[in-house]
């Protein structure tokens, strides 16, 4: 589903990340994106909903970027969120970009074929808006 | 002036409910909605959340365990009323799954005041209430603990200005639940399974300071929600009376010499039976019947369970239905109620401002109840009538009679009591050929005709004809010619005259 609502989804992604990010930088702007969309979402469907819904996008986006999924330094980023970030950062940047919007547009659309692209649109509007209009997102790990 | 609290009822959005409930849902009040699983409490829910939340009273619907939160949007979000634009603007989900499963209520309970404090919900709905007792149930001291839960949630939601709805399956009614005693009100969901055929129903088994309509009132969900059927009574409107007393006072049945039988048509706001055998012309009747409305310009309305209106091999009615002149409520289903129908006939007559309405038959329309309500037909019928009634239209009604030549009958049901007129229509034998004739029975305060007439029908209708003097023992079926020398000499003669 290449929908409007997916590119909408690589636009924020783009601009948070900047054109001459490192893999790190990709990593922690798509972990930026994705608090604010468990922030959105844990309310509503609580936290296990939310972390079944990950654990699916990362293995679908998986089928065209298999490192998503692949073990590697003792890291399953098909765990949870904070291991996919640390898998990202491992990739080169052309890979971290790619493969991180893919798992972020994956979510949305899985998403959406559950509850309707209107419904996603809404809960995720603030997540989203917050997203295209916010100032990029730094990476604050030492 | 009264220094007595003014009690808000907030008309719930649910077509036929307020009826029910005495009109509306009390502001500020503690509600259960309870049934077992599929009965639509979570519908009901969403519905009433959906047409009563505004930015300025907003509700909050609190998940906890049961149906995941992501199902229940998926599955809500067909129904017509279910509004994504709503969704974190009037509308809030908040998933307590957390709270519930360590199960400690006070945590829910904690979760819940700290949600409402934040924003202020004019509505809460806790879907579902039973997963929350039973996350409870693990807790040392489950029963106790509970009704502390409910009944410090009941105050706070009321102090906190909430209109307050638990939704939850519950086995029985009898089951003394601390809940049932601290909630304003209790409306219970049911679903009633007679051979293939389920009927869901609702009932109000309590509602605090307000005089609710008793018993079980059937409803509907479709795309567009949940509908209740409102016992016939309530469903009746104004309008079509006011217009009806400005028409004629006797309307025609599109038969001349039936009129006269009828001492000059039929009265205005009158029931009419049509009671005859299979074939024998009450179809027909009522087609004309609807056809003379047309030709004055007035409409009509017919409820069909017999052979379907556009396939008859009469076009009169096809024809009416489909110039607009004539509505057709022809609903087909499993779990059909009385309430149903007159909800629709209403709606159809309100709809064409119609004064002739025609149910053919009843006979038909017994059959396409659902099981469960037939045993209680008459009285229905007698509510149909009597609702029909209040709303100035005139009724006629067809109803299929066997032939029994040893009693006079005019309909299966006892219903010739509820009208106001009836026409009996029956076969006869004469010189090898099966005659019809017909007699107006009953015409309440008003002269009528007392004989039996042959009619005919072609294809232009139905036509009644003479007596037919020369012939007695009629309603015996087999009649026999008099002996010349009793007849009246111009027939004597003229009989003489045929045979030769």
């Amino acid at each position: 589903m290449q929908s409007q609502e997916s590119r909408r989804i690589a636009a924020p992604l783009a601009r948070r990340v900047g054109a001459a990010a490192d893999a790190a930088q990709i990593a922690a702007a798509i972990f930026a994106i994705w608090e604010e969309v468990d922030d959105a979402l844990t309310p509503v469907i609580g936290s296990q909903g939310v972390v079944a819904l990950f654990q699916r996008s990362v293995h679908l986006a998986a089928a065209s970027h298999p490192w998503l999924t692949a073990e590697r330094d003792g890291i399953q980023p098909l765990m949870q969120p904070a291991s996919l970030r640390a898998a990202i950062a491992l990739q080169s940047s052309t890979d971290a970009a790619a493969g991180g919007s893919a798992f972020l547009q994956t979510f949305y659309e899985l998403l959406s074929s559950l509850i309707g692209p209107s419904l996603t649109e809404r809960l995720l509007r603030a997540a989203w808006t917050h997203s295209s209009n916010g100032t990029p997102a730094q990476d604050s790990t030492p | 002036m009264t220094n007595k609290v003014t009690i808000n009822r907030l008309s719930t959005g649910v077509p036929g409910l307020d009826e029910v409930l005495g009109g509306g849902l009390p502001e500020f009040s503690f509600n259960l909605i309870a049934g077992p699983p599929g009965c639509g409490k979570t519908t009901l829910a969403h519905q009433m959340m959906f047409a009563l939340a505004t930015p300025e009273r907003p509700a909050i619907f609190f998940t906890v365990l049961g149906e995941p939160p992501l199902k229940m949007l998926r599955y809500q979000q067909q129904f017509d009323f279910f509004d994504s634009e709503a969704v974190n603007r009037s509308v809030r989900f908040i998933n307590l799954s957390e709270e519930a499963m360590a199960g400690d209520l006070d945590r829910v309970l904690r979760r819940i005041i700290e949600e409402v404090a934040a924003h202020s919900p004019g509505l809460v709905f806790v879907d579902s209430f039973r997963s929350v007792v039973f996350a409870s149930a693990t807790a040392a001291n489950p029963k106790n603990n509970l009704q502390q839960f409910v009944q410090q949630l009941g105050m706070l939601m009321t102090s906190w200005q909430a209109t307050t709805f638990l939704i939850g399956e519950y086995f029985t009614e009898a089951d003394a639940n601390p809940v049932f005693t601290v909630a304003d009100g209790l409306i219970w969901l049911r679903q009633s399974v007679h051979r293939n055929s389920m009927v869901r129903k609702i009932e109000i088994m309590k509602m605090r300071g307000q005089a609710t309509l008793p018993g079980l009132h059937t409803f509907r969900i479709s795309r567009a929600g949940i509908e209740v059927f409102a016992p016939a009574e309530f469903a009746v409107g104004g309008g079509v009376a006011s217009k009806a007393a400005r028409l004629t006072p006797r309307l025609s049945m599109g038969e001349a010499r039936l009129d006269g039988m009828l001492g000059g048509g039929l009265p205005r706001g009158y029931s009419l039976l049509v009671a005859g055998p299979s074939g024998s012309g009450k179809s027909i009747l009522a087609a004309a019947f609807l056809a003379e409305g047309a030709r004055c310009g007035e409409t009509g309305v017919i409820a069909a369970f017999e052979q379907h209106p556009s396939r008859s091999p009469n076009r009169v009615v096809a024809d009416l239905i489909a110039s607009g002149q004539v509505g057709l409520v022809d609903r087909r289903a499993a779990d059909l109620s009385i309430d149903e129908v007159v909800h629709l006939l209403m709606q159809e007559i309100h709809r064409l401002k119609a004064t002739r309405v025609v149910i053919d038959s009843l006979s038909g329309f017994e059959l396409a109840l659902a099981p469960t309500f037939r045993e209680d037909f008459r009285e229905s019928l007698a509510r149909l009538v009597t609702a029909l009634a209040g709303t100035g239209v005139t009724v006629l009604m067809t109803s299929e009679l066997e032939d029994r030549y040893i009693d006079l009958r005019f309909s299966p049901y006892g219903t010739a009591f509820m009208t106001d007129a009836i026409i009996v229509q029956r076969y006869i034998e004469v010189d090898s050929r099966l005659l019809r004739v017909m007699a107006v029975v009953k015409v309440r305060a008003s002269a009528h005709s007392d004989q039996l007439r042959e009619f005919s029908i072609d294809a232009n209708g139905l036509h009644v004809g003479e007596m037919l003097p020369d012939q007695e023992g009629l309603l015996g079926g087999r009649p026999t010619r008099k002996r010349s020398d009793d007849l009246p000499a111009g027939i004597a003669d003229a009989n003489d005259g045929k045979k030769a």
